[in-house]
């Protein structure tokens, strides 16, 4: 089988766990509308400041809701423990990474198809393409790093400590760019354009090095 | 005393005289007054932990490629040095802030970026401590400080791409007078030779916590009874 076909039949296996078990997405769904509301306690909100509070919360529900979801992806295998038996198989561990981090960014984009809307519904901040282009691009690298991280603490222990600890500090890099996308997009000074290339700069360099590293991380 | 008391002795006595250097032969700076000595080990200590997080970077390379366990003890020890003088930097540029700044912190580029190395550092110490030793946390540590390693050309390069208020490089600028100047190559010489006899006390101390875990031995296998002797283990 082609790395290709064997990347979209583990997404594909992986979406459908998650379409018959519904676990993942309406829990995240849930925690991202808990801490737009804790955003919303947490500042005093109104018309003026809500352009600029608004990408931090929508920054910070992203990152923790991420955390989730990518310790998540490998948390199924390793209770069934069937990660060993699909890397006996012929199929290449980076085409099993792949597949497994394609599934668990589109359940995360599932999310921010929840996160967006709301956010604008609840904060009153423009809902634009532009600040859907940069949540979608910042997400490919996010989720490169994510599942890398997920399948590196998947077999150790306390690996709920260690999850946050090891991908945050590697995600900065879209926080900072994809945040000063979001505020330009809603309308508060930065360079638009310039931040969505650099986010595509980011996007390649994870990208490129994740396949590097995911051989070693799955491998056994 | 061992050779590793002997270098450790060497190195503490060349840092009494990095400090005596600092504060007798080194002149105080016009505008800053005597805080600005801060800037010697800050700048030493900074440059000492981007070698240590090299060793980490080299080491984690080399056990992907061959699984040697000697380049994982260098990298396990080259991340708890680095992370040290990591500290030492933050810590005395605080200080140097709180002076000059009037803050301990601002969130600027370099400070950022060193704050998230650091962390990064940090994170790997804590990989290696919670899996359980042996071939697997060595290779997923090595990735992690590979790709750790990131961050510290972002450090280097944050004050020349980013306008901080971290001060520039003066060094290469050669924006110091010759005493200033001879000065800190003094003390950068006496910190790197610090950070490399830590590296080494901290790869025998590795080396010996892996004798004793044997945490790299091959799976022990018993062979056939030899004629006249008893089966046993082999190594």
């Amino acid at each position: 089988m082609s790395p290709l076909r064997v990347a979209l039949a583990v997404a594909r296996k992986d979406l459908r766990s998650e379409w018959r078990t519904r676990e993942v997405v309406p829990a995240l769904a849930q925690f991202i509308i808990l801490a737009l509301l804790i955003g919303n306690f947490g500042f005093q909100i109104d018309s003026r400041n809500a352009t600029s509070i608004a990408p931090g919360i929508l920054w910070l529900a992203l990152v923790f809701a991420g955390l989730v979801a990518f310790g998540r992806t490998f948390a199924a295998e390793r209770e069934q423990a069937s990660l060993e038996a699909m890397l006996m198989t012929p199929a290449s561990p980076v085409a099993i990474f792949a597949g497994k981090a394609a599934a668990a960014s589109l359940l995360l984009i599932v999310c921010e198809a929840v996160m967006l809307p709301a956010l604008s519904l609840f904060f009153g901040t423009p809902f634009s393409a532009q600040v859907v282009a940069a949540v979608l691009i910042a997400t490919v690298g996010m989720a490169a790093l994510g599942c890398l991280f997920a399948a590196i603490v998947a077999r150790v222990r306390a690996r709920e400590l260690l999850l946050p600890l090891l991908t945050l500090p590697l995600w900065i890099p879209f926080i900072v760019a994809g945040g000063q996308a979001v505020q330009s997009a809603m309308g508060l000074p930065g360079s638009y354009s310039e931040s969505i290339s650099l986010l595509i700069d980011f996007d390649i360099l994870f990208l490129v090095l994740t396949s590097l590293a995911a051989r070693f991380v799955l491998d056994e | 005393m061992n050779r590793y008391e002997r270098a450790a002795v060497g190195a503490v006595a060349l840092m009494l005289i990095a400090g005596a250097a600092i504060f007798f032969y080194a002149p105080t700076d016009y505008l800053q007054g005597p805080v600005q000595r801060i800037f010697y080990l800050h700048v030493s200590s900074a440059i000492a932990a981007f070698g240590c997080f090299a060793v980490v970077l080299v080491g984690g390379v080399i056990y992907l490629r061959n699984e040697s366990p000697a380049a994982d003890r260098f990298a396990r020890a080259g991340a708890l040095v680095g992370v040290l003088f990591t500290t030492v930097t933050l810590v005395m540029g605080m200080l140097w802030a709180k002076t000059v700044w009037g803050a301990f912190w601002v969130w600027d580029a370099r400070l950022t970026s060193t704050l998230v190395l650091w962390i990064i550092y940090a994170g790997y110490l804590l990989v290696r401590r919670l899996a359980d030793p042996g071939r697997q946390a060595a290779r997923l540590a090595a990735v992690v400080g590979i790709f750790g390693f990131i961050d510290v050309p972002v450090v280097h390069f944050s004050v020349t791409w980013w306008r901080t208020q971290h001060p520039g490089p003066v060094i290469i600028n050669d924006a110091l007078p010759p005493q200033m100047l001879a000065t800190f190559l003094f003390t950068m010489a006496c910190t790197v030779a610090l950070a490399a006899v830590m590296i080494a006390s901290r790869y025998r101390i590795e080396t010996l916590v892996d004798e004793r875990e044997q945490v790299f031995e091959p799976a022990k296998v018993l062979v056939a009874r030899e004629p006249g002797g008893v089966a046993g283990p082999v190594q």
